[in-house]
């Protein structure tokens, strides 16, 4: 056993690996980590790094792995990639689904059979306050994309993003989860988060603010360097956050590991109230 | 500097405290860190083994703390590194060099002449010769070395003057900024 695979056993380190495969985005999300946006620059990371890094985070003991943008389905070799990804193991994207037309559904049925699963946004019951906060439409074309994938076999988790999960609406979640189980999305597949004050959440004064300790560490690459979750390589005021910053170095991925491991070693204890992007 | 009388702004900016990548925290954590960690700070990993680097090879060693200072400020001089210079020099005479002896060092003439221990002046010779010429160095000024330190002494003494000029060609190529407590001390010492 690696010592990447004990750290992550014992729970140093977390069993994904993420990658940030690039930054622009369809839509302007009120509290987007990343201030991502359709003209933002794209800082994509190329399939030919993704791919190399997942085999060798595989070696070293990553169990599972998490792309994330941006959003990922912008780009046309994402597939590919999954595929790729999803042949080593099992491999989560985060997507606002608003993209699925018909051709990219046409081409996600190459990955049926394999552990894919797509994480989508979705975080009000009602179209017009959800989309008040992802830009108009954006329900509808969720609500419409979740049967689509799940009939193709692409499994679907909803993720709900709210100011504090503590004091959510407990009427607005239960009819949200009404919705997503109609939808055919059970509820052990649906994760409700909190907005984290970073990014664009910072202008807006939205969520919480949070610090290494408060989140899991899950070594997630970017083309800007490795950081400590994926929380992490957020954009503030235009300019990258480095405050969760591992090594600007991805390749080999051990360097990154190693450092993050040492840093995570060094937490102190009783630091166990996390949050997961999942 | 611009019309409104304000510098340019430079190539790397300092990454401020509550910016500090994650193997950078410790360097940050009794306040402001110097000019040369917020700049190293950009690459973490960097900063992570070049910072221990610097501290073993010019902080508190078995080669006395004035020997090293007279490397690290002639070094900076012939090199033209206004923040080592600048920096150095209080240090220097902190460690109990003269007012004559630290400006002899950071002049443009050959600076031996101001010291009379014959460890200084061959020290002063050797790290010239190192951050101003080009080539093997001159077999007198080895023999020269060999007769007043140890093999130790000289590696040490070595790595040093050749840090310090790593360090002269960073600080200058990114134009760090002297800081205003430096200033204040340069001032009062008359020395600026």
């Amino acid at each position: 056993m690696t010592a990447t695979a004990e750290a992550i056993e014992r729970g140093v380190l977390g069993e994904r690996l993420w990658f940030y495969s690039n930054y622009h985005c369809n839509l302007r999300c009120s509290y987007c980590l990343t201030e991502s946006a359709p003209r933002v620059a794209r800082r994509e990371l190329s399939a030919e790094t993704i791919v190399a890094a997942a085999e060798e985070g595989a070696e070293l003991g990553f169990q599972a792995f998490g792309i994330t943008g941006g959003e990922p389905f912008l780009r046309e070799d994402l597939t590919g990639i999954i595929a790729r990804l999803a042949q080593i193991a099992p491999t989560l994207i985060l997507s606002n689904a608003t993209v699925f037309n018909a051709r990219r559904l046409r081409e996600l049925e190459a990955l049926e059979g394999l552990p894919v699963q797509v994480q989508i946004s979705l975080d009000r019951p009602d179209p017009d306050v959800n989309d008040e906060m992802r830009g108009r439409g954006n329900f509808a074309k969720v609500v419409d994309a979740i049967p689509k994938l799940l009939a193709r076999g692409i499994g679907v988790r909803i993720a709900t993003t709210v100011d504090d999960p503590a004091t959510a609406d407990a009427v607005e979640m239960e009819r949200l989860c009404e919705l997503h189980r109609s939808l055919g999305v059970p509820d052990c597949d649906h994760v409700v988060r909190p907005i984290i004050r970073r990014g664009r959440a910072v202008a807006g004064q939205l969520g919480r603010g949070v610090g290494f300790e408060d989140f899991e560490p899950e070594l997630t690459i970017t083309a800007d360097g490795a950081f400590s979750t994926p929380f992490g390589p957020t954009v503030t005021g235009g300019r990258l956050d480095t405050d969760l910053l591992v090594t600007r170095a991805t390749s080999p991925l051990r360097r990154p590991v190693d450092a993050l491991m040492r840093i995570a070693g060094e937490q102190s204890a009783g630091a166990d109230a996390r949050i997961g992007i999942r | 500097m611009s019309a409104a009388g304000t510098p340019p702004p430079r190539a790397v900016s300092p990454i401020p405290a509550d910016q500090a990548p994650l193997l950078a925290r410790s360097c940050y954590a009794d306040g402001a860190p110097s000019p040369i960690v917020a700049a190293l700070a950009h690459v973490p990993e960097l900063l992570d083994v070049a910072m221990p680097f610097v501290a073993a090879a010019l902080g508190e060693s078995f080669v006395s703390a004035r020997l090293k200072e007279i490397a690290i400020l002639r070094a900076s001089a012939v090199l033209g590194c206004h923040y080592c210079v600048r920096s150095h020099t209080v240090v220097a005479l902190d460690e109990g060099l003269s007012r004559a002896e630290v400006v002899a060092l950071c002049g443009d003439e050959p600076a031996q002449d101001a010291f009379d221990d014959e460890r200084e002046r061959a020290l002063v010779a050797w790290v010239q010769a190192l951050a101003g010429g080009r080539g093997p160095l001159d077999g007198d000024l080895e023999r020269h070395m060999a007769a007043c330190f140890s093999e130790a002494e000289i590696v040490e003494l070595t790595v040093v003057a050749t840090a310090t000029m790593m360090l002269n060609r960073f600080c200058t190529a990114l134009g760090l900024p002297v800081s205003d407590a430096t200033l204040v001390r340069l001032r009062a010492e008359g020395l600026l």
